[in-house]
């Protein structure tokens, strides 16, 4: 599903080069469940935006279901980032003034989906992640828990082949955090790849295979039994 | 995938705009006010160039006048001719009446006064002009009934009396014929013998027209003219015609130059293109300040659509991970600022239309409502929208994702 070869990722900083990931190789099969985990600055979260196709390598290779991305115009990593990532924040990333099924219904619009289509399928991912009756409230008449699964049937709704999660239980409290993993699991188990990128090392643990970095470098890639907490 | 289909943008724009409803009206506002100011004001120009058009249309065709005395001010005709001196002499007159046929076709003279004129109990305020037979030909204004007088009227100086329709409707009852009516001008009885055709302007129809025989004899004492009417043979050689009796008269008053002279001719094509010249200008002027007003509105545009731009960056983010493409964002600002431009527009033409249309039926102002105004305000007001909504909406569509999402 994702392949990561020599990738590198530099910001030019005045006259400091600033390596945020150093000649990376990473691969992702499909239907894995990847915890990556690093403190912050440690390059987690460009490594993320170019796996969210939100940013280009400066070198190396990265082939999302077997296409290359690196010689994508924005407009086509934008048509890949519509088709086949779904993005989970920590802060939800809702729009305010929308109502949840209208927040999900948005990649369904820039999919070119028509409106009845689009309603029926917004109202049926809310149904999945059990927010039935919740449809019609604006983001700040939910709980965090809600607004998280809102957030995450919006990501799922053009059935993307992976899920991208930055920090997804950072801005909730342990209990919801856990239900929100365990929809995780069950979402993997219906075949999404799921990636989450975390600085937690209890949330992280929560994943199949976790994968380690530390100033731009992989440090361990494992699966999550044999990682030494 | 389809494309990004207008409607949505539609959608998202109206959805936007709805949720801030009174700055949108603000900023629509602008616009609004430029459009209609650009309508009302070119109507208002338009109505004044047409109100002189017609004002000198009504004077006669190919006309020249000689006035006795200077020049004054500016303009060269003279509305009010009842505080003129009269400087012609029979000599002057007859001289202008000695020109072949294919130089004059009439010549009248023409000397006036205010008066008081009476009729039973009842009485109203006219100019009182004396004349001869030729006025009604060269100023093209003819009795609608009853008839002009003759020459042998002149002749006789007989007390008769041409009225005009606004001393007829301010003396007489509606519908009374006047015709054999004794009339007092100044104290002096007169026989109404016809009715002036109306002509619109206040000043043309509150007019009585008596022998300047008569008027000489009763009404001024003198024996001169304030000025001699003239209808030139054609209208090219009019210029000419002008130098020529200039030059005679000034040869037969014994004066060397224009400058020293005791009276100057006025040229009917000179009123004309002064007229218009004057209230092309006036239009133009108009129509600039509304246009300025419309730019202003526009950049009002632009400033909300900025602000826009910047409060909802993370908004913007958030669509682009969702894979909103430049355009889909673009197409979504640009929407919303064409939206308020051409929603300003639209209720500006409303209120133009209604504010030229009320200072015309209110304001007793002349208004000549074009549809090429409305059609360029309101074209003006869509091209603003573009322009001015075009750079917020390309600053939008140029962000980058990760940094928008960062926004907070």
């Amino acid at each position: 599903m994702i392949k990561i070869k020599n990738l590198s990722r530099y910001y030019q900083m005045g006259p400091t080069t600033v390596k945020a990931i150093d000649d990376i190789d990473l691969s992702i099969g499909g239907g894995e469940f990847v915890s990556i985990i690093g403190p912050s600055g440690s390059g987690k979260s460009t490594l993320m935006n170019i796996i969210g196709c939100l940013d280009s390598p400066t070198s190396g290779t990265y082939t999302l279901a077997g296409e290359e991305t690196a010689a994508l115009s924005k407009d086509m990593l934008a048509e890949i980032r519509n088709r086949h990532i779904g993005f989970v924040f920590q802060n939800f990333n809702l729009l305010p003034r929308e109502s949840a099924v209208e927040n999900v219904e948005l990649p369904l619009i820039y999919a070119g989906v028509p409106v009845k289509e689009r309603r029926q399928r917004a109202l049926e991912i809310l149904k999945r992640v059990d927010l039935e009756g919740r449809e019609f409230h604006l983001p700040n008449e939910l709980s965090g828990g809600q607004r998280q699964r809102v957030a995450i049937a919006r990501a799922l709704a053009v059935n993307p082949k992976i899920l991208l999660a930055d920090e997804p239980t950072g801005a909730l409290d342990t209990k919801t955090g856990a239900q929100i993993m365990d929809l995780f699991r069950e979402l993997q188990s219906e075949g999404v790849t799921l990636i989450m990128v975390t600085h937690d090392r209890d949330v992280a643990a929560q994943g199949k295979r976790i994968v380690e970095i530390r100033d731009g470098h992989i440090l361990t890639d494992v699966p999550a039994e044999e990682w030494e907490k | 995938m389809k494309t990004f289909k207008f409607t949505e943008s539609l959608k998202m724009s109206l959805r936007s705009i709805t949720s801030n409803k009174i700055r949108s009206f603000l900023t629509a506002l602008g616009v609004m006010i430029g459009v209609a100011a650009v309508i009302t004001l070119v109507a208002l120009g338009n109505g004044s160039q047409k109100a002189v058009e017609t004002s000198l249309q009504s004077l006669g065709s190919n006309l020249l006048i000689v006035y006795s005395g200077q020049p004054k001010g500016p303009s060269l005709v003279r509305r009010n001719t009842t505080n003129i001196a009269p400087a012609l002499s029979k000599d002057d007159l007859e001289f202008i009446k000695s020109l072949p046929e294919s130089m004059v076709l009439h010549a009248a003279p023409e000397s006036s006064a205010s008066g008081q004129v009476k009729y039973g109990n009842t009485n109203t305020g006219a100019t009182v002009v004396g004349t001869d037979t030729g006025y009604a030909a060269i100023r093209n204004f003819h009795p609608i009934y009853g008839s002009f007088f003759t020459q042998s009227d002149i002749d006789a100086r007989k007390p008769v009396a041409v009225i005009g329709s606004q001393v007829y409707k301010d003396l007489f009852d509606s519908g009374f014929d006047p015709l054999g009516q004794k009339i007092r001008i100044n104290g002096i009885g007169f026989k109404v013998i016809g009715i002036m055709e109306e002509k619109g302007s206040s000043s043309t129809d509150t007019q009585v027209f008596i022998p300047i025989s008569t008027f000489q004899k009763y009404i001024s004492g003198s024996s001169k003219y304030a000025l001699i009417n003239i209808q030139a043979a054609n209208l090219e050689t009019m210029r000419e015609l002008q130098k020529f009796i200039e030059d005679e008269l000034l040869h037969m008053h014994r004066i060397a130059s224009m400058d020293a002279a005791d009276f100057y001719i006025a040229n009917q094509l000179d009123l004309l293109s002064t007229m218009e010249g004057v209230a092309g200008t006036f239009t133009l002027l108009l129509a600039s300040i509304a246009a300025i007003s419309l730019i202003v509105g526009g950049i009002g545009i632009m400033n909300i659509m900025l602000v826009a731009v910047t409060e909802r960056t993370r908004e913007i983010g958030i669509r682009m991970s969702l894979g909103a493409k430049s355009k889909d964002i673009l197409s979504q600002f640009l929407t919303e600022a064409i939206i308020l431009s051409v929603g300003g527009g639209l209720i500006g033409i409303f209120i133009g239309i209604s504010a030229a249309y009320g200072a015309n039926r209110f304001g007793g102002m002349a208004s000549v409502i074009s549809v090429q105004s409305i059609l360029l305000a309101f074209g003006f007001a869509v091209i603003t929208g573009l322009f001015f909504g075009g750079y917020p909406a390309y600053q939008a569509s140029k962000l980058d994702p990760i940094e928008a999402l960062r926004y907070e």
